[in-house]
């Protein structure tokens, strides 16, 4: 069993689609700082991928700073930043919001307006989404 | 040995025709390698000379270090080979051509091949031919994995199947996977299942090979890009050779980079000053359609 769930959608690259799976598990806390990854073999034989590319994925959450290696323990989540932790400092936060913004708010917004759906509704959906996460642990 | 399987220069002609054309591949040992390409790219004929089943026109194929013309039975037992076209005798059961197969491999592990008979839900009583196209395959694959190969050459073995059986089969292999000195080299369409599955990858067009690296790389190498053009702006009469499918849709252009790094990244902006330019990562699928609508078709004419 993994510790995250998993929904493939056929014809998207595998890889972006399970590091998101993952990324999502830990920051809505479904998994914990301080908790075992499972292993490369066990990620190959429960995704069904290659074990190059189950190394690729940890590889990549590693970089993004969501799994450590800790010699002689294995794989575990890290404690990755908190919304309200402030850890990050001003300068790498500036480019973090900047980096969303044009990433992924710009077409939240363009989908939004098509559709007609006004700024207090588009508000609300991101509100509720952001509440929906923290139940899903 | 460095490599499971390399081929040089190998050309395979039918009549006049030339299925293979100085094919130079090397299939590192270890890996699991997927040889792509669009129907009539020359990827059966290769196999097939691969397991001596049809000599090369002239160029060398080397199989676990052996010349494929030279290939004989002790190897052939460390080959597993598995292709639709395969005969199986359709009056046996399941348990009588395990038995059949079996004193041919020295490595037969007659407990692997009862677990894949068990993951396969296969009944050892059931006859060949009473069996579907698909559960066929279960057992080709059963017979071609229990031997525990060191080389495993499937020829497109999830065509035609439904998902809970590919699921079963992408199993089945990756069950072997972990083991050192294991190689594999497999041929199919299913670019959802060869994106799990593989680690290396090739890709014929028109009987050449015009990719060879590992997946990740391969993956990594290609991203959509699409610009919003601002009014006015200029487009490029003659793109970037990296620059895959480009087309212009309105105030819309597209293109697949096939060279991503931060100075292709440089160069999108430097063609379009002031765009808003999105980019993404692309499946496999989508790396494959790429790369066949970039090949010139082939002229048809007898090379």
């Amino acid at each position: 069993m993994l510790p995250f769930s998993l929904t493939v959608r056929p014809g998207e690259p595998i890889v972006e689609q399970i590091v998101y799976a993952v990324t999502r598990a830990v920051v809505s806390g479904q998994l914990r700082a301080g908790d075992r990854f499972p292993s490369v073999r066990t990620l190959s034989q429960e995704l069904k991928v290659n074990p190059n590319t189950a190394q690729r994925i940890v590889a990549l959450l590693v970089e993004a700073g969501l799994l450590a290696v800790e010699p002689g323990v294995g794989t575990v989540v890290t404690n990755h930043r908190q919304p309200t932790a402030g850890g990050a400092d001003a300068a790498t936060r500036r480019s973090d919001l900047a980096a969303l913004e044009e990433r992924l708010a710009e077409p939240l917004v363009v989908e939004a307006r098509r559709l007609g759906i006004g700024l207090a509704d588009l508000v609300e959906i991101v509100r509720r989404q952001w509440k929906r996460l923290d139940q899903s642990r | 040995m460095d490599h499971a399987i390399e081929t040089e220069r190998l050309t395979c002609r039918y009549g006049r025709t030339r299925a293979v054309v100085d094919l130079t591949m090397r299939v590192p040992a270890g890996s699991l390698y997927a040889l792509l390409g669009p129907n009539g790219a020359g990827k059966t004929t290769t196999l097939k000379t691969l397991m001596n089943l049809r000599p090369p026109t002239s160029g060398v194929a080397r199989v676990l270090g052996v010349d494929s013309r030279a290939l004989g039975p002790s190897d052939f037992a460390r080959i597993g080979y598995v292709s639709e076209n395969q005969r199986i005798p359709s009056n046996l059961t399941i348990a009588e051509i395990e038995a059949f197969c079996r004193p041919w491999y020295p490595t037969w592990d007659a407990t692997l091949a009862t677990e894949l008979r068990e993951r396969f839900g296969l009944d050892p009583r059931a006859r060949i031919k009473t069996l579907s196209r698909g559960t066929r395959l279960k057992v080709q694959c059963l017979l071609a994995l229990a031997p525990r190969p060191r080389l495993l050459i499937l020829d497109e073995p999830f065509s035609g199947l439904d998902p809970v059986v590919r699921d079963d089969l992408t199993t089945g292999v990756l069950s072997l996977a972990d083991r050192d000195g294991w190689s594999a080299l497999l041929t199919s369409h299913e670019m959802d299942d060869v994106e799990r599955l593989a680690d290396h990858v090739g890709f014929l067009a028109n009987g050449a090979l015009i990719v060879e690296e590992p997946m990740t790389s391969l993956l990594a190498r290609f991203r959509r890009v699409e610009v919003a053009l601002p009014d006015g702006a200029a487009v490029p009469a003659q793109p970037p050779a990296s620059w895959l499918g480009f087309s212009v849709d309105g105030r819309a252009a597209r293109f697949v980079e096939s060279q991503a790094s931060p100075a292709a990244d440089a160069a999108w902006r430097s063609v379009f000053p002031g765009a808003a330019i999105e980019s993404g990562p692309l499946s496999l699928r989508e790396v494959f359609v790429a790369l066949t609508r970039s090949i010139a078709p082939d002229a048809g004419e007898r090379r």
